[in-house]
C-alpha cells in the first residue's frame, strides 16, 4: 500500500468500478481499494439467500426457497437498455465479454389500476387498450413524427423547433390527451417527474428514441438483464483494470483521506497511507462532502408465481407513473427470475422502487406491491439519496451520486462520464482500449 | 442468436499469486516464457482463444488468466462463471501454494459447479515441495472432482502442450453428452456493436 498512485478508488459499486477501468485503460497508476470483503458495494448480488436474510435481520429460511446459492439478489434493481450509455460502455471496453444478457420479456404501464404493454409502434400504437379508438389514430402519428425526425435535419420537424419549443408544446401539437402522455413521457421516454413538460421537446424526442432503438436491437423489450445478477457488472469494470494495471485491495477500512492546503495527497488505513493525487469514491466514504438530498424506498419481493397480466413473463417491467396514483415521482416495478440465474427454479425476485415522498415510504410502494399477487417474503429499506458538495475541481476528490430510482443505467452512466471528465480535463477517449485484447482469432 | 462456429469453452486459471499462472497463459498463448520476477508481466494478459482439432472436430479453448487480482485482493466471483474447465494450479517447489489448493477448490465449485477441474504443478523443474503422493492424497480426498493431473514446466515447456490437449478432448467428450441434455433457455448472450448485430438479423 505504501507506494504513490496516480488515483486511489474507494468503494467497488458499478460506478467507482466504472471509473477505475476507465482510468487504468487511460494509463493511470489506481489503487483499488473496498471496505466490504466482497466486490460490488451497494451494487454487489448477494449470494447465498441467508446472507440477504441476515442482512435484513430476518430468520435464516433454510432451504424452503430451493438451493440457497442459486440466489443472486440486487440490492438496486435495474435494467440495461440495450442501445444505452452502459451497453455503449461494456462494448467499447470489452467488458461485455465477461458476461452473458438475456432480454427482458415485457415491458408495461400502469393505467387505473391495470397494466398494458407499453406501446412503441403504429402497429402496437392501434392494438393498445390503453386509448380511445380516436386517441390511438393521435398517438400513431406522433409516433411515425418521432420516428421520422433526424435531429440534423430540420425538414423532419415538421414547422416545430424541438430545441427552443417544449415537449407541452409538441403533445399539443398532436392533440394528445393527458392519459397519453402520461405513459409516453414516463413509460417510453423514462422521466422521472413532470419537469419535462416545461424543457425542450428535443430531450424527449431523443429519449422515446433510445426506447425504440433498443426495442429494435433483441426485441421484447428495450432491456437487458446480465445473468447472475447486476453484481456482475462492477466485478466485470473490476477486471478491465486489473487487467490494465490496477491493483486491488478489499476488506481494508479507510481511515482518513489525507489533504495537504486542502488538496488530496493521499488515503489512511491504519498506519499505512498511500499517496496519491486524485481519490474517487462513493458518498459513503467522505460523508463531509455530501449531503443527503432525498431517499428511495425499495422492496425485495419474493414470489413463486408470474405477475398476473404479463403473460407469464419470467422478467419484466412495469411502471407506474406518478400521476396515475397521485404522486409527484413514479414507481418502478421490475421482476426477475430463474432464467437470468438469480433465483432458485420456480422463483421470482419482484422489487418495488420509488423516491420517497412522505414519512410512511412502505405506504408509497403500495400500488406496486398489489400488482404482484401473493407475497412469500418481503425486504424494504429505505436509503438516503446522497449529492457531492464538492465537485472535485480544487480538492482532486471526485465523488458519485448514490444510486437514484430509476431502473435503468441511464443516470449512472452520466455521472460516471461527468466525474471522468471533471477528474481528467478531458472526455473519455474510447479508442484508448485495444480493441481484442490479447484475443487474436487463428 | 445460436452460433455455429466452432464451440467455445471458457478454461480458467485457478491458484495463489506467483505459482505460474500468467506463464502457463505465455506458453499458451504465444509459447514464450518471461524469466524475470517482474510482477507487472500479468498485465494485459486477459484470455486468449486456441483451436483443438479432437476427433476430428474443432473445439476453441478460451483461457483466461485472473489478471492478478489474486495478489491482494481475492479473484472476483465472476471470473469462475460459465467456465467449463479450471485449471488448479500449484508450485512444485511451494508448499503452501498446494496447501491453499483446497480454498480454491471451494471456490471453484461455488460459482462454477459444472467446471472440470484439473490440477496442474507447475515450476517441476525446479526442486520440489511436494510429492506425487501429496498430490494423489489430495485427489482422493476430493472426491473424484479432479479429473486430471499435470506436472509442468513453463520454463523448460515441458508437457503443457499435453494437459491443454487432455483438457479439449476432456471437454469434447462433456460437450457433446451435455449439448444433448442443456435446456438452451438458461442461455444468455454477448451484447455486440450494433452493425454486427443487423448482419445477423439478415439471415
Amino acid at each position: 500500500m505504501d507506494e504513490e498512485y496516480d488515483a486511489i478508488v474507494l468503494g467497488t459499486g458499478l460506478k467507482e468500478c466504472i471509473l477505475s477501468g476507465m482510468l487504468s485503460v487511460s494509463g493511470k497508476k489506481v489503487l483499488h481499494i473496498d471496505r466490504n470483503s466482497y466486490y460490488g458495494g451497494d451494487t454487489a448480488s448477494i449470494t447465498p439467500l441467508e446472507e440477504l436474510f441476515a442482512k435484513f435481520k430476518q430468520e435464516n429460511p433454510g432451504e424452503k426457497y430451493g438451493r440457497t446459492r442459486d440466489w443472486n439478489v440486487d440490492l438496486i434493481p435495474k435494467f440495461l437498455m440495450a442501445n444505452g450509455l452502459l451497453v455503449k460502455l461494456l462494448i467499447h471496453t470489452g467488458v461485455t465479454r465477461y458476461l452473458e444478457f438475456k432480454s427482458v420479456e415485457g415491458s408495461y404501464v400502469y393505467k387505473q389500476g391495470k397494466i398494458a404493454k407499453v406501446p412503441v409502434d403504429q402497429k402496437e400504437a392501434l392494438a393498445s387498450d390503453l386509448m380511445g379508438m380516436f386517441e390511438k389514430r393521435r398517438f400513431r402519428n406522433f409516433l411515425i413524427y418521432v420516428q421520422d425526425f433526424r435531429e440534423e435535419d430540420p425538414k423532419t420537424w415538421k414547422d416545430f423547433d424541438p430545441s427552443t419549443q417544449n415537449m407541452k408544446a409538441l403533445y399539443e401539437k398532436f392533440g394528445l390527451d393527458p392519459n397519453t402522455q402520461d405513459f409516453t413521457g414516463h413509460a417510453l421516454a423514462l422521466h422521472r417527474d413532470d419537469d419535462y413538460l416545461a424543457e425542450p421537446a428535443v430531450l424527449t424526442i431523443r429519449r422515446i428514441k433510445l426506447y425504440s432503438d433498443s426495442l429494435a436491437r433483441y426485441g421484447k423489450s428495450p432491456y437487458l438483464y446480465p445473468m447472475y445478477g447486476l453484481g456482475e457488472l462492477p466485478q466485470g469494470f473490476a477486471r478491465l483494470s486489473a487487467i490494465y494495471g490496477g491493483t486491488y485491495m478489499l476488506d481494508k477500512p479507510i481511515d482518513e483521506i489525507v489533504l495537504e492546503n486542502g488538496r488530496v495527497v493521499g488515503v489512511r488505513s491504519g498506519s499505512e497511507v498511500a499517496k496519491c493525487k486524485q481519490v474517487y469514491c462513493d458518498p459513503s466514504y467522505v460523508k463531509d462532502k455530501v449531503r443527503k438530498s432525498g431517499q428511495v424506498v425499495r422492496c425485495i419481493c419474493i414470489l413463486d408465481h408470474p405477475v398476473a397480466n404479463t403473460k407469464d413473463a419470467l422478467s419484466t417491467q412495469i411502471i407506474i407513473p406518478q400521476k396515475q396514483v397521485g404522486r409527484r415521482s413514479d414507481i418502478y416495478v421490475s421482476v426477475i427470475s430463474y432464467t437470468h440465474q438469480v433465483s432458485a427454479k420456480g422463483w421470482f425476485i419482484a422489487m418495488v422502487s420509488t423516491t420517497v415522498e412522505t414519512d410512511n415510504p412502505e405506504n408509497e410502494i403500495k400500488p406496486g406491491l398489489d400488482l404482484l399477487g401473493s407475497i412469500a417474503q418481503k425486504f424494504v429499506s429505505v436509503g438516503d439519496y446522497y449529492e457531492p458538495t464538492d465537485n472535485g475541481l480544487e480538492s482532486q476528490i471526485f465523488i458519485s451520486q448514490s444510486y437514484d430510482a430509476t431502473t435503468h443505467f441511464e443516470t449512472t452512466c452520466l455521472d460516471v462520464l461527468d466525474i471522468f471528465k471533471r477528474g481528467t480535463g478531458e472526455d473519455f477517449d474510447f479508442s484508448k482500449i485495444k480493441q481484442e485484447l490479447g484475443d487474436e482469432e487463428q | 442468436m445460436a452460433s455455429t462456429s466452432t464451440p467455445e469453452q471458457k478454461v480458467i486459471l485457478v491458484g495463489d499469486f506467483g505459482v505460474g499462472k500468467s506463464s502457463l497463459f505465455r506458453r499458451y498463448m504465444c509459447d514464450t516464457f518471461i524469466n524475470s520476477n517482474d510482477r507487472k508481466a500479468t498485465l494485459g494478459l486477459d484470455h486468449y482463444s486456441k483451436t483443438f482439432v479432437v476427433n476430428g472436430r474443432n473445439l476453441k479453448l478460451l483461457l483466461f488468466d485472473t489478471g492478478g487480482m489474486e495478489r491482494i485482493a481475492s479473484v472476483t466471483s465472476s471470473y469462475y462463471k460459465f467456465a467449463e474447465a479450471a485449471i488448479l494450479c500449484f508450485a512444485m517447489d511451494n508448499a503452501n501454494s498446494f496447501h491453499s489448493l483446497s480454498q480454491h477448490l471451494v471456490d471453484i465449485t461455488m460459482f462454477a459447479e459444472n467446471a472440470r477441474i484439473f490440477l496442474c504443478g507447475n515450476k517441476m523443474d525446479l526442486p520440489s515441495e511436494v510429492t506425487d503422493d501429496d498430490m494423489q492424497q489430495f485427489c482422493e480426498q476430493c472426491h473424484g472432482l479432479i479429473q486430471g493431473t499435470f506436472k509442468t514446466s513453463c520454463k523448460n515447456n515441458l508437457n503443457i502442450n499435453e494437459m491443454f490437449t487432455v483438457i479439449a478432448q476432456s471437454l469434447c467428450e462433456t460437450n457433446r453428452s451435455r449439448l444433448e441434455l442443456q435446456e438452451l433457455e438458461h442461455h444468455g448472450f454477448k451484447v455486440h456493436p450494433p452493425e454486427e448485430n443487423v448482419e445477423n438479423c439478415s439471415c
